[in-house]
Protein backbone atom coordinates (compact mmCIF):
# COMPACT_ATOMS: atom_id res chain seq x y z
CA UNK A 1 0.00 0.00 0.00
CA UNK A 2 1.32 3.37 -0.60
CA UNK A 3 1.58 5.74 2.24
CA UNK A 4 0.99 8.98 0.04
CA UNK A 5 -2.27 10.22 -1.44
CA UNK A 6 -3.38 12.02 -3.49
CA UNK A 7 -1.96 10.22 -6.55
CA UNK A 8 -2.37 11.67 -10.06
CA UNK A 9 -4.99 9.93 -11.93
CA UNK A 10 -4.44 11.63 -14.96
CA UNK A 11 -1.39 9.31 -15.31
CA UNK A 12 -3.48 6.40 -15.06
CA UNK A 13 -4.27 6.84 -19.20
CA UNK A 14 -5.10 4.40 -21.94
CA UNK A 15 -2.91 3.94 -24.46
CA UNK A 16 -3.06 6.10 -27.65
CA UNK A 17 -5.12 5.02 -30.02
CA UNK A 18 -4.07 4.05 -33.90
CA UNK A 19 -5.67 6.36 -36.84
CA UNK A 20 -8.04 3.17 -37.49
CA UNK A 21 -8.99 3.21 -33.94
CA UNK A 22 -10.06 6.54 -34.54
CA UNK A 23 -12.02 6.39 -37.12
CA UNK A 24 -14.01 3.43 -35.82
CA UNK A 25 -14.61 5.53 -32.80
CA UNK A 26 -15.80 8.11 -35.01
CA UNK A 27 -18.34 6.07 -36.90
CA UNK A 28 -19.54 4.65 -33.25
CA UNK A 29 -19.79 7.60 -31.97
CA UNK A 30 -22.21 8.69 -34.45
CA UNK A 31 -24.16 5.93 -34.57
CA UNK A 32 -24.29 6.23 -30.90
CA UNK A 33 -25.34 9.62 -31.34
CA UNK A 34 -28.10 8.60 -33.30
CA UNK A 35 -29.25 6.34 -31.21
CA UNK A 36 -29.50 8.22 -28.02
CA UNK A 37 -31.27 10.42 -30.32
CA UNK A 38 -33.99 8.34 -30.76
CA UNK A 39 -33.63 6.64 -27.06
CA UNK A 40 -34.54 10.19 -26.13
CA UNK A 41 -38.35 10.05 -27.39
CA UNK A 42 -38.55 6.63 -27.61
CA UNK A 43 -37.94 6.36 -23.37
CA UNK A 44 -39.78 9.28 -23.32
CA UNK A 45 -43.15 7.87 -25.15
CA UNK A 46 -42.35 4.51 -23.27
CA UNK A 47 -42.69 6.01 -19.58
CA UNK A 48 -45.60 7.22 -20.07
CA UNK A 49 -47.27 3.91 -20.02
CA UNK A 50 -45.60 2.61 -17.36
CA UNK A 51 -45.77 4.85 -14.28
CA UNK A 52 -49.06 5.32 -12.22
CA UNK A 53 -51.35 7.92 -12.01
CA UNK A 54 -49.54 9.83 -9.38
CA UNK A 55 -46.49 10.49 -11.88
CA UNK A 56 -48.75 11.06 -15.03
CA UNK A 57 -50.47 13.81 -12.84
CA UNK A 58 -47.01 15.47 -11.78
CA UNK A 59 -46.45 15.25 -15.76
CA UNK A 60 -49.58 16.44 -17.38
CA UNK A 61 -48.91 19.96 -14.63
CA UNK A 62 -45.58 20.49 -16.37
CA UNK A 63 -46.86 19.79 -19.84
CA UNK A 64 -49.69 22.74 -19.16
CA UNK A 65 -47.35 24.58 -18.03
CA UNK A 66 -44.67 24.00 -21.58
CA UNK A 67 -48.21 24.74 -23.46
CA UNK A 68 -48.62 28.51 -21.73
CA UNK A 69 -44.66 29.09 -22.15
CA UNK A 70 -44.06 27.72 -25.59
CA UNK A 71 -48.01 28.10 -27.06
CA UNK A 72 -49.85 31.39 -25.14
CA UNK A 73 -47.18 33.11 -24.85
CA UNK A 74 -45.97 33.07 -28.68
CA UNK A 75 -49.35 34.59 -29.76
CA UNK A 76 -48.29 37.96 -30.52
CA UNK A 77 -45.17 37.25 -31.97
CA UNK A 78 -47.16 34.60 -33.94
CA UNK A 79 -49.90 37.44 -34.83
CA UNK A 80 -47.41 39.95 -36.10
CA UNK A 81 -45.32 37.82 -38.19
CA UNK A 82 -48.63 36.23 -39.22
CA UNK A 83 -50.37 39.37 -40.53
CA UNK A 84 -47.08 40.75 -42.35
CA UNK A 85 -46.22 37.30 -44.29
CA UNK A 86 -49.40 37.10 -45.18
CA UNK A 87 -49.58 41.04 -46.25
CA UNK A 88 -46.42 40.85 -48.02
CA UNK A 89 -47.28 37.54 -50.01
CA UNK A 90 -50.41 39.58 -51.46
CA UNK A 91 -47.89 42.36 -52.42
CA UNK A 92 -45.36 39.96 -54.00
CA UNK A 93 -48.28 38.52 -55.90
CA UNK A 94 -50.12 41.80 -57.31
CA UNK A 95 -46.88 43.20 -58.74
CA UNK A 96 -45.82 39.73 -60.35
CA UNK A 97 -49.19 39.39 -61.64
CA UNK A 98 -51.32 42.45 -61.53
CA UNK A 99 -54.10 41.08 -63.44
CA UNK A 100 -54.11 38.35 -60.53
CA UNK A 101 -58.23 38.22 -59.18
CA UNK A 102 -60.11 37.51 -56.16
CA UNK A 103 -59.59 33.69 -56.62
CA UNK A 104 -56.30 33.39 -57.75
CA UNK A 105 -55.38 35.45 -54.38
CA UNK A 106 -57.55 32.76 -52.78
CA UNK A 107 -55.62 29.96 -54.42
CA UNK A 108 -52.35 31.16 -53.37
CA UNK A 109 -53.54 31.95 -49.91
CA UNK A 110 -54.57 28.60 -49.40
CA UNK A 111 -51.77 26.79 -51.26
CA UNK A 112 -48.58 29.02 -49.71
CA UNK A 113 -50.05 30.16 -46.08
CA UNK A 114 -51.88 26.74 -45.37
CA UNK A 115 -49.78 23.84 -46.89
CA UNK A 116 -46.31 25.55 -46.55
CA UNK A 117 -45.45 28.78 -44.45
CA UNK A 118 -47.82 28.19 -41.51
CA UNK A 119 -46.30 24.81 -40.19
CA UNK A 120 -42.80 25.93 -41.14
CA UNK A 121 -43.18 29.56 -39.85
CA UNK A 122 -44.70 28.36 -37.03
CA UNK A 123 -41.74 25.82 -36.25
CA UNK A 124 -38.87 27.92 -36.99
CA UNK A 125 -40.28 30.96 -35.07
CA UNK A 126 -41.31 28.53 -31.72
CA UNK A 127 -37.61 26.78 -32.32
CA UNK A 128 -35.97 30.31 -31.91
CA UNK A 129 -37.84 31.08 -28.51
CA UNK A 130 -38.75 28.18 -26.88
CA UNK A 131 -36.31 25.50 -28.41
CA UNK A 132 -33.60 27.74 -26.87
CA UNK A 133 -34.98 27.98 -23.37
CA UNK A 134 -35.77 24.24 -23.20
CA UNK A 135 -32.23 23.43 -24.43
CA UNK A 136 -30.91 26.01 -22.05
CA UNK A 137 -32.65 25.25 -19.49
CA UNK A 138 -31.76 20.99 -19.49
CA UNK A 139 -28.39 21.95 -20.15
CA UNK A 140 -28.13 23.64 -17.09
CA UNK A 141 -30.30 21.14 -14.74
CA UNK A 142 -28.02 18.69 -16.12
CA UNK A 143 -24.33 20.91 -15.36
CA UNK A 144 -26.19 21.21 -11.68
CA UNK A 145 -26.67 18.03 -11.91
CA UNK A 146 -30.57 18.47 -11.23
CA UNK A 147 -31.34 15.73 -13.80
CA UNK A 148 -28.72 13.40 -11.40
CA UNK A 149 -30.79 14.44 -8.62
CA UNK A 150 -33.89 13.50 -10.01
CA UNK A 151 -32.83 9.73 -11.11
CA UNK A 152 -31.69 9.65 -7.65
CA UNK A 153 -35.17 10.09 -6.48
CA UNK A 154 -36.43 7.14 -8.60
CA UNK A 155 -37.84 9.87 -11.20
CA UNK A 156 -37.31 8.77 -14.91
CA UNK A 157 -35.36 12.02 -16.45
CA UNK A 158 -37.35 11.30 -19.50
CA UNK A 159 -40.78 10.78 -18.42
CA UNK A 160 -40.68 14.12 -16.11
CA UNK A 161 -38.21 16.52 -18.28
CA UNK A 162 -38.81 14.82 -22.12
CA UNK A 163 -42.45 14.07 -22.18
CA UNK A 164 -43.90 17.17 -21.07
CA UNK A 165 -41.93 19.34 -23.40
CA UNK A 166 -42.36 16.99 -26.39
CA UNK A 167 -46.28 17.42 -25.71
CA UNK A 168 -46.41 20.94 -24.78
CA UNK A 169 -44.28 21.64 -28.19
CA UNK A 170 -46.58 19.62 -30.08
CA UNK A 171 -49.50 20.80 -28.97
CA UNK A 172 -48.51 24.12 -28.94
CA UNK A 173 -46.96 24.22 -32.69
CA UNK A 174 -50.45 22.55 -33.90
CA UNK A 175 -52.64 25.02 -32.44
CA UNK A 176 -50.34 27.74 -33.56
CA UNK A 177 -50.04 26.82 -36.93
CA UNK A 178 -53.78 27.29 -37.24
CA UNK A 179 -53.62 30.28 -35.59
CA UNK A 180 -50.91 31.35 -38.19
CA UNK A 181 -52.88 30.55 -41.14
CA UNK A 182 -55.96 32.37 -39.81
CA UNK A 183 -53.54 35.68 -39.27
CA UNK A 184 -51.70 35.43 -42.46
CA UNK A 185 -54.66 35.14 -44.13
CA UNK A 186 -56.17 37.82 -43.04
CA UNK A 187 -53.01 39.79 -43.52
CA UNK A 188 -53.25 38.95 -47.09
CA UNK A 189 -57.53 39.74 -47.61
CA UNK A 190 -56.52 43.53 -45.59
CA UNK A 191 -53.47 44.27 -47.95
CA UNK A 192 -55.45 42.76 -50.75
CA UNK A 193 -58.17 44.92 -50.01
CA UNK A 194 -55.93 47.82 -50.79
CA UNK A 195 -54.36 47.33 -53.23
CA UNK A 196 -56.59 45.25 -55.53
CA UNK A 197 -59.88 45.89 -53.62
CA UNK A 198 -61.01 41.72 -54.89
CA UNK A 199 -64.41 41.07 -52.77
CA UNK A 200 -64.41 38.64 -50.23
CA UNK A 201 -66.29 36.26 -52.00
CA UNK A 202 -64.17 35.81 -54.82
CA UNK A 203 -61.20 34.98 -52.61
CA UNK A 204 -62.85 33.04 -50.82
CA UNK A 205 -64.28 30.58 -53.38
CA UNK A 206 -60.49 30.63 -54.62
CA UNK A 207 -59.96 29.18 -51.58
CA UNK A 208 -62.31 26.45 -51.48
CA UNK A 209 -62.08 25.62 -54.85
CA UNK A 210 -58.13 24.86 -53.45
CA UNK A 211 -58.73 23.17 -50.25
CA UNK A 212 -58.94 19.30 -50.77
CA UNK A 213 -60.15 16.56 -48.00
CA UNK A 214 -55.95 15.51 -48.10
CA UNK A 215 -55.14 18.80 -47.21
CA UNK A 216 -56.55 17.70 -43.59
CA UNK A 217 -54.09 14.82 -42.86
CA UNK A 218 -51.04 16.96 -44.73
CA UNK A 219 -51.95 19.60 -42.11
CA UNK A 220 -51.95 17.19 -39.16
CA UNK A 221 -48.58 15.60 -40.41
CA UNK A 222 -46.84 18.66 -41.21
CA UNK A 223 -47.86 20.41 -37.88
CA UNK A 224 -47.75 17.51 -35.93
CA UNK A 225 -44.49 16.42 -36.87
CA UNK A 226 -42.68 19.91 -36.92
CA UNK A 227 -43.97 20.24 -33.56
CA UNK A 228 -42.43 16.89 -31.90
CA UNK A 229 -38.96 17.61 -33.64
CA UNK A 230 -39.01 21.36 -31.57
CA UNK A 231 -39.91 19.62 -28.19
CA UNK A 232 -37.56 16.52 -29.01
CA UNK A 233 -34.21 17.92 -30.63
CA UNK A 234 -33.76 21.14 -28.00
CA UNK A 235 -34.43 17.94 -24.92
CA UNK A 236 -31.88 15.81 -26.85
CA UNK A 237 -29.24 18.66 -26.99
CA UNK A 238 -29.62 20.20 -23.70
CA UNK A 239 -29.42 16.85 -21.96
CA UNK A 240 -26.30 16.12 -23.56
CA UNK A 241 -24.52 18.74 -21.83
CA UNK A 242 -22.57 16.60 -19.53
CA UNK A 243 -20.95 18.47 -16.65
CA UNK A 244 -19.98 22.12 -17.58
CA UNK A 245 -21.80 24.91 -17.71
CA UNK A 246 -19.84 26.30 -20.75
CA UNK A 247 -21.39 23.43 -22.89
CA UNK A 248 -24.93 24.94 -22.23
CA UNK A 249 -24.62 27.93 -24.77
CA UNK A 250 -22.74 25.32 -27.45
CA UNK A 251 -25.20 22.26 -26.88
CA UNK A 252 -28.44 25.56 -27.30
CA UNK A 253 -26.81 26.56 -30.39
CA UNK A 254 -26.45 23.32 -31.76
CA UNK A 255 -29.91 22.57 -30.62
CA UNK A 256 -31.59 25.35 -32.67
CA UNK A 257 -29.35 25.37 -36.08
CA UNK A 258 -29.96 21.55 -35.86
CA UNK A 259 -33.94 21.56 -35.31
CA UNK A 260 -34.42 24.25 -37.80
CA UNK A 261 -32.50 22.35 -40.70
CA UNK A 262 -34.60 19.33 -39.36
CA UNK A 263 -37.95 21.35 -39.68
CA UNK A 264 -36.86 22.71 -43.29
CA UNK A 265 -35.97 19.14 -44.23
CA UNK A 266 -39.17 17.32 -42.79
CA UNK A 267 -41.45 19.90 -44.34
CA UNK A 268 -39.59 18.91 -47.42
CA UNK A 269 -40.17 15.35 -46.94
CA UNK A 270 -43.62 15.61 -46.00
CA UNK A 271 -44.64 18.21 -49.28
CA UNK A 272 -43.24 15.88 -51.79
CA UNK A 273 -44.84 12.62 -50.22
CA UNK A 274 -48.26 14.84 -50.29
CA UNK A 275 -47.83 16.03 -53.85
CA UNK A 276 -46.85 12.59 -55.28
CA UNK A 277 -49.77 11.08 -53.25
CA UNK A 278 -52.48 13.85 -54.71
CA UNK A 279 -50.30 13.25 -58.14
CA UNK A 280 -50.31 16.37 -60.23
CA UNK A 281 -51.82 19.03 -61.35
CA UNK A 282 -51.12 20.67 -58.42
CA UNK A 283 -54.83 22.75 -58.06
CA UNK B 1 -3.63 -3.04 -1.02
CA UNK B 2 -6.29 -4.28 0.62
CA UNK B 3 -9.53 -4.52 -0.39
CA UNK B 4 -12.77 -3.57 1.70
CA UNK B 5 -15.34 -5.89 3.03
CA UNK B 6 -16.13 -8.95 0.90
CA UNK B 7 -18.87 -10.72 1.77
CA UNK B 8 -19.68 -13.36 -0.65
CA UNK B 9 -22.81 -14.96 1.20
CA UNK B 10 -25.04 -11.25 1.59
CA UNK B 11 -24.59 -10.59 -1.73
CA UNK B 12 -27.54 -9.30 -3.49
CA UNK B 13 -28.81 -7.50 -0.24
CA UNK B 14 -26.86 -4.26 0.04
CA UNK B 15 -24.45 -2.84 -2.78
CA UNK B 16 -22.47 -4.99 -5.18
CA UNK B 17 -19.61 -3.91 -7.02
CA UNK B 18 -18.30 -6.80 -9.70
CA UNK B 19 -15.24 -6.59 -11.63
CA UNK B 20 -16.46 -2.51 -11.87
CA UNK B 21 -13.84 -0.33 -14.10
CA UNK B 22 -15.13 3.13 -14.89
CA UNK B 23 -13.50 5.56 -17.38
CA UNK B 24 -14.10 9.09 -18.10
CA UNK B 25 -12.66 9.33 -21.42
CA UNK B 26 -9.29 8.24 -21.45
CA UNK B 27 -9.35 9.36 -17.69
CA UNK B 28 -9.51 5.79 -15.81
CA UNK B 29 -11.32 6.41 -12.36
CA UNK B 30 -12.29 2.25 -11.42
CA UNK B 31 -10.02 -0.99 -12.44
CA UNK B 32 -11.60 -3.81 -11.90
CA UNK B 33 -12.83 -2.97 -8.20
CA UNK B 34 -14.98 -5.97 -6.77
CA UNK B 35 -16.38 -5.58 -3.20
CA UNK B 36 -20.06 -5.89 -1.22
CA UNK B 37 -21.22 -3.60 1.52
CA UNK B 38 -23.20 -5.55 3.17
CA UNK B 39 -27.36 -4.39 4.05
CA UNK B 40 -27.36 -1.78 7.22
CA UNK B 41 -23.42 -0.97 6.41
CA UNK B 42 -21.60 1.98 5.81
CA UNK B 43 -18.45 2.86 3.43
CA UNK B 44 -16.67 5.97 4.06
CA UNK B 45 -14.76 7.25 1.25
CA UNK B 46 -12.31 9.80 1.61
CA UNK B 47 -8.92 11.07 -0.74
CA UNK B 48 -7.51 14.00 -2.54
CA UNK B 49 -9.92 16.21 -5.21
CA UNK B 50 -10.53 15.09 -8.54
CA UNK B 51 -9.96 11.08 -7.27
CA UNK B 52 -12.82 9.92 -8.69
CA UNK B 53 -14.75 9.89 -5.12
CA UNK B 54 -17.94 11.27 -6.23
CA UNK B 55 -18.25 9.30 -9.48
CA UNK B 56 -17.92 6.17 -6.81
CA UNK B 57 -20.49 7.30 -5.25
CA UNK B 58 -22.78 7.75 -8.43
CA UNK B 59 -22.15 4.01 -9.78
CA UNK B 60 -22.90 3.17 -5.91
CA UNK B 61 -26.47 4.74 -6.48
CA UNK B 62 -26.56 3.64 -10.03
CA UNK B 63 -26.77 7.17 -11.36
CA UNK B 64 -23.84 6.27 -13.77
CA UNK B 65 -23.35 3.22 -15.87
CA UNK B 66 -19.79 1.16 -15.57
CA UNK B 67 -17.55 1.44 -18.51
CA UNK B 68 -17.49 -2.58 -17.37
CA UNK B 69 -18.44 -5.01 -15.22
CA UNK B 70 -21.90 -4.83 -13.12
CA UNK B 71 -22.98 -2.73 -10.28
CA UNK B 72 -26.20 -4.07 -7.74
CA UNK B 73 -28.10 -2.15 -5.63
CA UNK B 74 -30.57 -4.72 -3.29
CA UNK B 75 -29.44 -7.08 -5.60
CA UNK B 76 -31.18 -5.33 -8.59
CA UNK B 77 -28.92 -3.88 -11.61
CA UNK B 78 -29.99 -0.12 -11.87
CA UNK B 79 -30.99 1.37 -15.04
CA UNK B 80 -29.49 5.28 -14.90
CA UNK B 81 -32.49 5.94 -17.72
CA UNK B 82 -35.28 4.50 -15.73
CA UNK B 83 -34.74 5.29 -12.02
CA UNK B 84 -38.08 4.23 -11.23
CA UNK B 85 -37.41 0.43 -12.23
CA UNK B 86 -35.22 0.50 -8.57
CA UNK B 87 -38.01 3.07 -6.57
CA UNK B 88 -40.51 0.00 -7.75
CA UNK B 89 -38.57 -2.89 -6.40
CA UNK B 90 -38.71 -1.11 -3.10
CA UNK B 91 -35.23 0.74 -3.27
CA UNK B 92 -35.24 4.23 -1.79
CA UNK B 93 -32.35 6.25 -2.60
CA UNK B 94 -31.29 9.32 -0.58
CA UNK B 95 -28.35 11.08 -2.27
CA UNK B 96 -27.24 14.31 -1.06
CA UNK B 97 -25.22 15.88 -3.51
CA UNK B 98 -22.26 17.94 -2.99
CA UNK B 99 -23.98 21.28 -3.95
CA UNK B 100 -27.30 20.10 -3.12
CA UNK B 101 -28.62 19.64 -6.81
CA UNK B 102 -31.83 21.46 -5.92
CA UNK B 103 -34.51 22.00 -8.86
CA UNK B 104 -34.36 25.63 -9.16
CA UNK B 105 -37.27 26.47 -10.66
CA UNK B 106 -39.44 24.76 -7.51
CA UNK B 107 -39.09 26.30 -3.80
CA UNK B 108 -37.61 24.44 -1.05
CA UNK B 109 -40.63 22.72 0.13
CA UNK B 110 -41.42 21.66 -3.46
CA UNK B 111 -38.28 19.92 -3.96
CA UNK B 112 -39.14 18.07 -1.02
CA UNK B 113 -42.88 17.17 -1.97
CA UNK B 114 -41.48 16.38 -5.41
CA UNK B 115 -40.63 12.75 -5.37
CA UNK B 116 -43.31 12.27 -3.07
CA UNK B 117 -45.86 13.41 -4.97
CA UNK B 118 -44.50 11.66 -7.96
CA UNK B 119 -44.24 8.39 -5.64
CA UNK B 120 -47.56 8.97 -4.23
CA UNK B 121 -48.95 5.38 -4.83
CA UNK B 122 -46.58 3.76 -4.05
CA UNK B 123 -45.54 5.62 -0.70
CA UNK B 124 -49.55 5.40 -0.03
CA UNK B 125 -49.33 9.05 0.89
CA UNK B 126 -52.16 11.41 -0.02
CA UNK B 127 -52.00 15.51 -0.70
CA UNK B 128 -52.19 16.27 3.16
CA UNK B 129 -49.83 13.14 3.67
CA UNK B 130 -47.22 14.48 0.87
CA UNK B 131 -47.25 18.12 2.99
CA UNK B 132 -46.81 16.58 6.14
CA UNK B 133 -44.22 14.96 5.62
CA UNK B 134 -42.19 17.37 3.66
CA UNK B 135 -42.55 19.83 6.49
CA UNK B 136 -42.07 17.33 8.89
CA UNK B 137 -38.51 16.46 7.23
CA UNK B 138 -37.60 20.35 6.84
CA UNK B 139 -38.06 20.96 10.02
CA UNK B 140 -35.79 17.81 11.29
CA UNK B 141 -32.89 19.53 9.21
CA UNK B 142 -33.51 23.00 11.08
CA UNK B 143 -34.82 24.25 7.78
CA UNK B 144 -36.92 27.96 9.33
CA UNK B 145 -40.41 28.32 8.01
CA UNK B 146 -40.00 31.70 6.20
CA UNK B 147 -37.32 29.35 3.79
CA UNK B 148 -39.83 26.85 2.75
CA UNK B 149 -41.27 28.77 -0.25
CA UNK B 150 -37.79 30.64 -0.86
CA UNK B 151 -36.48 29.65 -4.14
CA UNK B 152 -32.97 28.16 -3.77
CA UNK B 153 -31.29 30.60 -5.54
CA UNK B 154 -32.30 33.05 -2.36
CA UNK B 155 -30.84 30.26 0.04
CA UNK B 156 -26.90 30.06 1.40
CA UNK B 157 -24.92 26.97 0.54
CA UNK B 158 -25.65 25.84 3.97
CA UNK B 159 -29.80 25.60 4.26
CA UNK B 160 -29.62 24.00 0.15
CA UNK B 161 -27.93 21.38 1.46
CA UNK B 162 -29.73 21.06 4.41
CA UNK B 163 -32.85 21.25 2.12
CA UNK B 164 -31.01 18.49 0.16
CA UNK B 165 -30.91 16.40 3.11
CA UNK B 166 -34.55 16.80 3.97
CA UNK B 167 -35.34 16.26 0.43
CA UNK B 168 -32.82 12.75 0.96
CA UNK B 169 -35.44 12.25 4.91
CA UNK B 170 -38.43 12.50 3.27
CA UNK B 171 -38.60 9.38 1.36
CA UNK B 172 -37.54 7.24 4.23
CA UNK B 173 -34.67 5.89 2.35
CA UNK B 174 -33.12 2.56 2.48
CA UNK B 175 -29.61 3.68 0.69
CA UNK B 176 -28.01 6.84 1.39
CA UNK B 177 -25.08 8.56 -0.44
CA UNK B 178 -23.85 11.74 1.40
CA UNK B 179 -21.09 13.45 -1.63
CA UNK B 180 -19.44 15.77 0.86
CA UNK B 181 -22.16 16.95 3.34
CA UNK B 182 -20.09 18.47 5.28
CA UNK B 183 -18.36 21.32 3.20
CA UNK B 184 -19.17 25.42 3.67
CA UNK B 185 -21.21 24.65 6.82
CA UNK B 186 -21.61 27.04 9.91
CA UNK B 187 -20.47 24.58 12.88
CA UNK B 188 -24.40 24.26 14.35
CA UNK B 189 -25.55 23.12 10.92
CA UNK B 190 -22.04 20.89 10.83
CA UNK B 191 -22.85 19.47 14.01
CA UNK B 192 -26.60 18.87 12.72
CA UNK B 193 -25.72 17.22 9.64
CA UNK B 194 -23.13 15.30 11.17
CA UNK B 195 -25.68 13.55 13.74
CA UNK B 196 -28.43 12.85 10.92
CA UNK B 197 -25.55 10.81 8.67
CA UNK B 198 -24.69 8.85 12.14
CA UNK B 199 -28.03 8.39 12.65
CA UNK B 200 -28.68 6.95 9.17
CA UNK B 201 -25.51 5.15 9.64
CA UNK B 202 -26.21 3.85 12.45
CA UNK B 203 -29.76 2.36 11.02
CA UNK B 204 -28.90 -0.98 10.71
CA UNK B 205 -32.06 -1.05 7.84
CA UNK B 206 -30.04 1.31 5.66
CA UNK B 207 -27.05 0.90 3.47
CA UNK B 208 -24.84 4.11 3.81
CA UNK B 209 -22.25 5.74 1.58
CA UNK B 210 -20.23 8.75 2.45
CA UNK B 211 -17.75 10.22 0.85
CA UNK B 212 -15.83 12.84 3.13
CA UNK B 213 -12.47 14.60 4.31
CA UNK B 214 -13.77 15.35 7.30
CA UNK B 215 -11.87 13.55 10.15
CA UNK B 216 -14.11 14.01 13.36
CA UNK B 217 -16.68 12.85 11.39
CA UNK B 218 -14.97 9.72 9.96
CA UNK B 219 -14.03 8.60 13.82
CA UNK B 220 -17.69 9.38 14.90
CA UNK B 221 -18.85 7.22 12.50
CA UNK B 222 -15.95 4.25 13.35
CA UNK B 223 -16.17 3.10 9.78
CA UNK B 224 -12.40 2.76 8.60
CA UNK B 225 -12.26 4.94 5.53
CA UNK B 226 -11.42 3.77 2.30
CA UNK B 227 -9.74 5.61 -0.39
CA UNK B 228 -9.35 5.59 -4.64
CA UNK B 229 -5.62 4.83 -4.94
CA UNK B 230 -4.60 3.82 -8.79
CA UNK B 231 -8.35 2.87 -9.39
CA UNK B 232 -8.36 0.73 -6.81
CA UNK B 233 -10.00 0.82 -3.35
CA UNK B 234 -7.74 0.53 0.08
CA UNK B 235 -8.88 0.26 3.20
CA UNK B 236 -7.03 3.47 5.39
CA UNK B 237 -6.87 3.59 9.13
CA UNK B 238 -9.02 6.25 11.22
CA UNK B 239 -8.01 9.23 12.04
CA UNK B 240 -7.44 8.55 15.74
CA UNK B 241 -5.71 5.26 14.97
CA UNK B 242 -3.45 7.34 13.11
CA UNK B 243 -2.78 9.41 15.96
CA UNK B 244 -2.03 6.55 17.96
CA UNK B 245 0.38 4.55 15.89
Amino acid sequence: MRETLPYDARSQKRAQPTRLARLGHATLELSLGFSRLVQTAASALISSRRLGAAARRVVRRIALAQVLYTGVHAVTLISVIGLLIGGTLIIQTHLMAPAAGGEMLGTILVAVVVRELAPLVTAIVVTGRSGTAIATELGNMKANSEVAALASMGIDPAHYIVLPRLIGATVSVLVLTVYFAFVAILGGYAVSLLIASPSFTAIQAGASRTLMLADLPLFLAKAGGLGALVGWLPCHYGLSVKSSPTEVPQQASRAVVRCMGACVAYNLVVTAGFYAWVGPPIR
Amino acid sequence: MTAPRIDSHKQGRGIDFDRVSFYFGELLILRSVTFHIPRGDALVLTGANGVGKSTLLQLCAGLLQPTSGETRIAGHKPHPERPSDLFDKGVRVGFVFQDGALLHNMSALANVTLALSYHAELLGLDEKGIDARARGALLEVGINQADFHASPAHLSHGVKKRVAVARALALEPNFVFFDDPDTGMDPKSLQLMHDVIERFCQDKGVTAVVVTNHDRLMDRLGVRPHALLYGELVELPLPSERFKR
